[in-house]
């Protein structure tokens, strides 16, 4: 009992010794609480300032960069008018740096993986590859510019991926021939690589590293098509029966020779007239249906006028 | 040994129709042998007999008297086609364009004496042969099962008996039963037929056995029009089907025919269907031949002839061209461009340049029909895309029940583009 006591005694003295100390430690916080805050006030008053300036630096650098875009456009001008003169000297064919047959094929994979070396040191790519220096490069074709998540890319390819940029085998191409042409502000610091036999070779060891359009149809095209410009006379263009016959075999997938016309119409003894109209609206993507946009879209005039002469009599 | 060209269409005019010859070789008619009576095969024999107009003496061989077309197989599945639907005879390849149709299986090839040999003893000699055999197994892709398991476990990957069997273990589910599907590596003929097949099960499930459900192991991390098929799945058939992928032991799949039972990474299912598609290959005779690399025949994309003999084609799902996928629609196309080169080279027809397409039309419920497409040209590599579109997720229902009925106009426009 006597202990109990005791101990008793002993604990209210602690606790009127505790209870001064908490008071004596409140009115110190108190003021370490007032000093801190002024020195939070001096520093957001300090930030306020700062951040004046950054804006201020800012503008001054957008401007900076819209006279940098302003002397690009002129240089450019400048390199058009000079090349249209020169083109005009020696229009002979120069089809090698003509931009529609720079990427009519897809090349060599084998020496790609060699010039493939020269990118190596910052990006990799194939099983595992992780993003380093640079993005990784699986499944690039058909990806949209700077979407891989984690890495950090400059605001210059990120504003040219806000205004729709995606990795096809034109934009690689143009990318990676000269970087800093293509998107000003990117971080890619590499010379570029003129030739454009080496550019198509790499695209096709990049190429291995996407989807296969043989294993998922809707996958990145490798090839780019031939462009036809839409020529002002094309109705009188007197087709070729015998290459139309030999064209029509791609029709007759779907579009029954005899004439039949359940869910697909029938296309045959149309006036000549009407059907060159009709394939040129779908070529021109006027008419919605995609398969005979895609099928208009890579026959050349002469070709349209040659199915037309051969449909126009066909009986079965 | 070169044909002689002029002297073949000399003789033809001198004789007018003459009698089948019996021999090739460099005297008499040339002569095309076709083997494999499908959608490479009946295009390419028709339509080198429908423009030769008997300068070319064409033979086909195709062991069925009945072919089942593998393209809208799926449909019977789900009950929108029947099994007769799908038949085709080649008795108008024979009647009406003179084509020698031999049913009977080709086992050999002797591509130094330009022969075919046939299962029932006989020889065919040829000037060029054309192989479209479509696909065959590969042994051992999928562990405890082989061909010998194919009726407890059937692939229905052939349209034909197969696939009846499979329409009759389904309706044979008991209810909340599970089907399972082994989906294939790539690649493999039809991209987007298992996810079809997949959906067709579902739409016959939910209509006669809705608490049944549908497992599918797969090894392959993305697959043709996932976008569309899983948008599908979750509108038509929600919490019915699961799919494992490789991010969870998908590749890592074995089967039990005996138990029927299929092993996920070590996760054991007992099921009550189980359909199994194994990884494929050129079907057999292009092996034969010798004209395979590894599991495919690389192909010339100009013409279509092989790598290995440029007096041999191989035509569709066996080849290796590049881009097109395997699948019929292919097959039919490459096949056009294989005639008219073989008979430019046998005549002195004119030979056209060589275009490519494909279109895959699929169809996930009553009136949801999907398609995707692409055009393709002869590169010095290979066959490669130029341009290509796909369904978009969220489409009108219009939309998608003119897709579908544009699937069924294509159905009857490319099988009377094959047989006649």
């Amino acid at each position: 009992m006597s202990s109990s006591v005791f101990l008793s005694g002993a604990g209210i003295a602690a606790l009127v010794l505790a209870g001064a100390v908490a008071v004596a430690t409140a009115n110190r916080d108190r003021q370490e609480l007032a000093t801190a805050e002024a020195a939070i006030g001096a520093v957001h008053a300090e930030r306020d300032v700062l951040r004046a300036k950054v804006s201020e630096l800012q503008e001054t650098v957008q401007e900076h960069a819209a006279l940098e875009e302003r002397i690009r456009e002129l240089e450019a001008a400048l390199q058009d008018r000079d090349a249209a003169s020169q083109t005009a000297e020696d229009a002979a064919e120069d089809s090698e740096d003509d931009p529609a047959t720079v990427l009519a094929g897809i090349g060599d994979a084998e020496n790609g993986k060699t010039l493939f070396r020269q990118c190596s040191g910052c990006h990799e790519i194939g099983a595992g590859a992780e993003n380093g220096v640079g993005p990784h490069l699986n499944l690039l074709f058909g990806r949209k510019a700077a979407s891989i998540d984690g890495y950090r890319y400059s605001d210059s390819l990120m504003r040219a991926a806000t205004n729709g940029l995606e990795w096809h085998a034109d934009t690689l191409s143009d990318y990676i021939a000269d970087p800093r042409t293509f998107a000003s502000g990117t971080r890619m610091s590499y010379a570029g690589m003129k030739d454009d036999a080496d550019r198509r070779d790499l695209l096709a060891f990049l190429r291995i590293y996407s989807d296969n359009p043989a294993d998922i149809p809707e996958a990145d095209p490798t090839a780019v098509g031939t462009d036809h410009s839409v020529d002002p006379e094309i109705l009188a263009i007197a087709g070729d029966a015998e290459y139309g016959e030999y064209l029509s075999s791609e029709c007759t997938t779907c579009h029954q020779a005899s004439g039949s016309d359940d869910g697909i119409p029938s296309i045959v003894l149309w006036p000549e007239e009407d059907f060159v109209t009709a394939m040129h609206a779908y070529k021109e993507k006027v008419r919605p249906n995609p398969v005979m946009q895609l099928i208009a879209g890579r026959l050349s005039n002469e070709e349209i006028a040659a199915l037309a002469a051969y449909f126009k009599d066909l009986e079965e | 040994m070169k044909l002689n060209r002029r002297s073949f269409v000399g003789a033809i005019a001198a004789s007018t129709l003459a009698a089948p010859m019996v021999r090739a070789g460099g005297h008499g008619t040339p002569r095309v042998v076709v083997v494999g009576g499908g959608a490479g095969g009946a295009t390419a024999a028709r339509y080198i007999a429908k423009d030769s107009k008997g300068a070319i003496d064409v033979t086909l061989i195709e062991p069925t008297r009945t072919y089942y077309t593998c393209f809208f197989s799926n449909l019977y599945l789900g009950g929108f086609k029947q099994m007769d639907d799908l038949g085709h005879s080649y008795g108008n390849l024979a009647s009406a364009y003179g084509i020698n149709v031999v049913h009977d299986w080709a086992v050999g090839v002797d591509r130094d004496a330009k022969t075919v040999t046939l299962a029932g003893g006989g020889t065919v000699p040829y000037d060029k042969l054309i192989l479209s055999p479509g696909i065959d197994f590969v042994d051992g892709s999928v562990p405890g099962w082989d061909l010998s398991s194919q009726n407890a476990m059937p692939h229905a990957y052939k349209a034909g008996s197969q696939t009846e069997l499979l329409k009759a273990q389904l309706m044979a589910m008991p209810e909340g039963g599970v089907y399972a599907m082994v989906a294939p590596p790539n690649p493999y003929r039809c991209p987007p037929g298992p996810y079809e097949r997949v959906s067709m099960v579902a739409h016959y499930l939910k209509q006669n056995n809705p608490t049944a459900k549908i497992l599918i192991a797969d090894p392959k991390p993305k697959f043709s029009k996932q976008g569309l098929f899983e948008e599908g799945w979750e509108k038509h058939y929600g919490g019915m089907i699961e799919r494992i992928g490789p991010d969870f032991g998908g590749e890592n799949t074995s089967v039990d025919p005996a138990a029927m039972t299929v092993d996920i990474d070590g996760d054991v299912n007992k099921v009550d269907v189980c359909n199994v598609i194994p990884a494929m290959k050129a079907g057999r005779i292009a092996e034969i031949a010798g004209v395979t690399d590894g599991n495919w025949a690389p192909v010339n994309a100009v013409d279509m002839s092989t790598k290995a003999d440029p007096d041999v084609y191989v035509l569709g799902d066996a080849s290796q061209q590049g881009d097109m996928p395997k699948s019929g629609f292919s097959a039919n196309s490459q096949a056009k461009v294989c005639a008219n080169a073989v008979r430019g080279a046998l005549t002195d027809s004119r030979v056209f340049p060589a275009k490519f397409s494909n279109t895959c039309w699929s169809l996930i419920d009553t009136n949801d029909g999907v398609k995707v497409g692409a055009t393709y040209e002869a590169t010095d590599e290979k066959i490669a895309k130029v341009d290509g579109f796909v369904s978009q997720t969220g489409e009108s229902a219009e939309l998608r029940k003119a897709t579908y009925e544009e699937s069924e106009g294509w159905y009857s426009g490319i099988t009377a583009d094959m047989f006649g």
